[in-house]
């Protein structure tokens, strides 16, 4: 068998992240908490976020939860890249990563590490596991009160 | 493993599924996907095609030729389900979109009109989805209570558990013949023999265990059974349910419509006999005619080595499984010659996620299942997030377990070496 596409999608930096994840934990304290799953699959991911006094810059996110190595991977790259980000401009990520992740977009330089997740946009069916922790950060910050939610937000619609 | 030169099932049938013969990901495709859905051969693809090309018309209704050609070939497939498992009357065949719906009507129809408060619905853990919210939403609706039969130490129907559940309250014992994930298969006939001592009805979810061994409903004495026409070498959206003749008269309508009825006025109906009562509307004709075919296909190879072929198979598999150390499979292991459990293996493989195997496994054109089969419960039950399916049909090759197997390692090693 050749892995050579495997190999593509499932890139040593992905595998690292996946194995010895940097951020995985609570934040503290908690400012924004979201649940998010994909019901078809069964991964889940819970992210605590902490922000500024302002409440308007992201001090910290940390991220628990149990799925595929894309999905894990992907939510501690993520978490490494929103440190220090204005809230808007981590909405704006959200939107690069998804727009990635239909092979339209790249992040530039500054955050070029995010585009090791480029090669998933080549696997239809591994892009909601991918997008699952961007989804579920992007209703952890557009909802206030969140610090203490205990809904889950399906990514189930995701492309 | 020695192989002889005779030629095996698969051998003899798979010119007759021309799905199978295609590249996926540039490799030939390895189906292990069965337990999902069934490939579908040319007799029912042709009957597909002969339907609308020859005689495309609706059923009971017109006096004309091609609605009475369609009526006799629709008519016609409920007798060859009938047959094929050994139902007493054709009458006792209703069509329905799938199994799931069936399951629906008889909550719905039987459910809501016999069960009240305190009355006791035994199921197990390992159900389907399809065999477990129908009867929440009955619960909630009748105040009546879900009881589950866990599991024993070899991962199958708890039966001693099963004794100690059913009582005089117990009204209903709905579960699954064979588990889509375990792939044990249960010890039917004699629950149902418990449950009937008690006064309960049984419902039987036959979706795993009709399309791979023979079937006979009064040997089984169950009240319905369940089966879908899509893991049955049938089209999707049709499906069957058997239900004992005194117990569907006794059941009212579930949906209202055409085709049921037999006098009309504004303010009243009567209904039609059995089975029409329950097949409101226009059916599904060409599926339910090309369920008829698929039998037909079914029958002719012969149900008895469907098993025997597809035992042996599962014999192989897991054997073959066994020789990788990180791969933990569920439910019962099959006895000699494969025999005792269901042509499927659920499988975990140490720290790999099922999804990236699957996505490993479908880079070599090997399509199995990763997730949670629609068993979320169980998975629960099991402690395990997700796990990796691979299922069998009589089409499958020994080779194909090989590409299986070869590529399952591979994958386990390139994920193994970073978590070294």
């Amino acid at each position: 068998m050749t892995l050579s596409n495997v190999r593509d999608l499932y890139q040593q930096v992905i595998l690292e992240h996946y194995k010895k994840p940097r951020h995985k934990g609570k934040t503290d304290p908690v400012h924004r908490h979201q649940r998010g799953h994909n019901p078809s699959c069964g991964d889940t991911i819970e992210l605590t976020v902490q922000l500024n006094d302002a409440g308007d810059r992201i001090e910290d996110v940390k991220f628990e939860g149990e799925g595929c190595a894309i999905a894990m991977a992907s939510a501690d790259l993520m978490a490494g890249a929103l440190r220090g980000k204005e809230v808007g401009e981590a909405l704006l990520m959200v939107q690069r990563f998804q727009s990635m992740m239909k092979g339209q977009d790249e992040f530039p330089k500054e955050l070029r590490k995010l585009n090791v997740m480029a090669g998933v946009a080549q696997f239809p069916v591994r892009i909601k596991c991918a997008n699952l922790t961007w989804h579920t950060l992007k209703a952890a910050l557009e909802s206030p009160n969140s610090s203490n939610a205990t809904g889950f937000i399906s990514n189930e619609k995701e492309a | 493993m020695t192989f002889t030169k005779e030629k095996t099932l698969a051998d003899q049938v798979r010119a007759d599924f021309p799905i199978l013969h295609q590249e996926v990901n540039g490799k030939p495709l390895v189906y292990l996907d069965n337990a999902a859905t069934s490939q579908k051969p040319l007799l029912v693809l042709n009957t597909l095609r002969d339907y609308y090309e020859q005689y495309n018309s609706n059923v009971h209704r017109g006096v004309h030729t091609l609605s009475a050609k369609a009526t006799d070939a629709y008519e016609g497939s409920r007798d060859k389900v009938a047959a094929f498992v050994n139902a007493a009357s054709r009458q006792e065949i209703v069509f329905t979109r799938n199994a799931t719906e069936a399951i629906n009507l008889v909550a719905y129809s039987w459910g809501t009109s016999n069960l009240q408060q305190g009355d006791e619905i035994i199921l197990s853990v390992m159900e389907h989805h399809s065999n477990l919210i129908p009867w929440q939403l009955l619960a909630q609706k009748t105040g009546a209570v879900l009881k589950f039969v866990e599991l024993t130490d070899t991962e199958e129907f708890d039966l001693e558990q099963f004794k100690s559940l059913i009582s005089d309250k117990t009204k209903l014992v709905s579960t699954v013949h064979v588990s889509n994930t375990l792939g044990c298969i249960n010890p039917v006939q004699e629950i149902i023999a418990i449950a009937h001592k008690y006064g309960a009805k049984v419902l039987i979810d036959a979706c795993q265990s009709v399309p791979h061994m023979p079937i006979n409903v009064q040997l089984m004495d169950c009240d319905w059974l369940v089966a879908s026409g899509h893991k049955m070498c049938a089209p999707t959206g049709i499906g069957f349910l058997y239900g004992k003749l005194d117990l569907l008269r006794s059941m009212p309508p579930f949906l209202g419509g055409g085709e049921m009825i037999a006098d009309v006025f504004l303010d009243h109906a009567t209904y039609a006999d059995l089975p029409h009562k329950f097949e409101a509307g226009t059916p599904a004709i060409a599926e339910a005619i090309a369920l008829g075919a698929a039998v037909d296909y079914l029958s002719n190879i012969g149900m008895d080595k469907i098993y025997t072929y597809e035992a042996q198979l599962t014999g192989y598999l897991f054997e073959q499984l066994a020789q990788i150390p990180e791969i933990r499979t569920y439910g019962p292991l099959p006895k000699v010659a494969g025999l005792g459990r269901a042509a499927l293996a659920s499988f975990t493989a140490g720290d790999v996620h099922p999804h990236d195997l699957s996505t490993i496994l479908d880079q070599a054109g090997v399509a199995i299942r990763a997730g949670h089969h629609c068993t979320q419960p169980l998975h629960r039950y099991l402690v395990a997030q997700s796990t990796a399916r691979a299922s069998l049909s009589f089409y499958n090759t020994r080779q194909e377990i090989d590409v299986f197997i070869t590529t399952l390692k591979e994958a386990v090693e390139f994920f193994g070496s970073i978590f070294g």
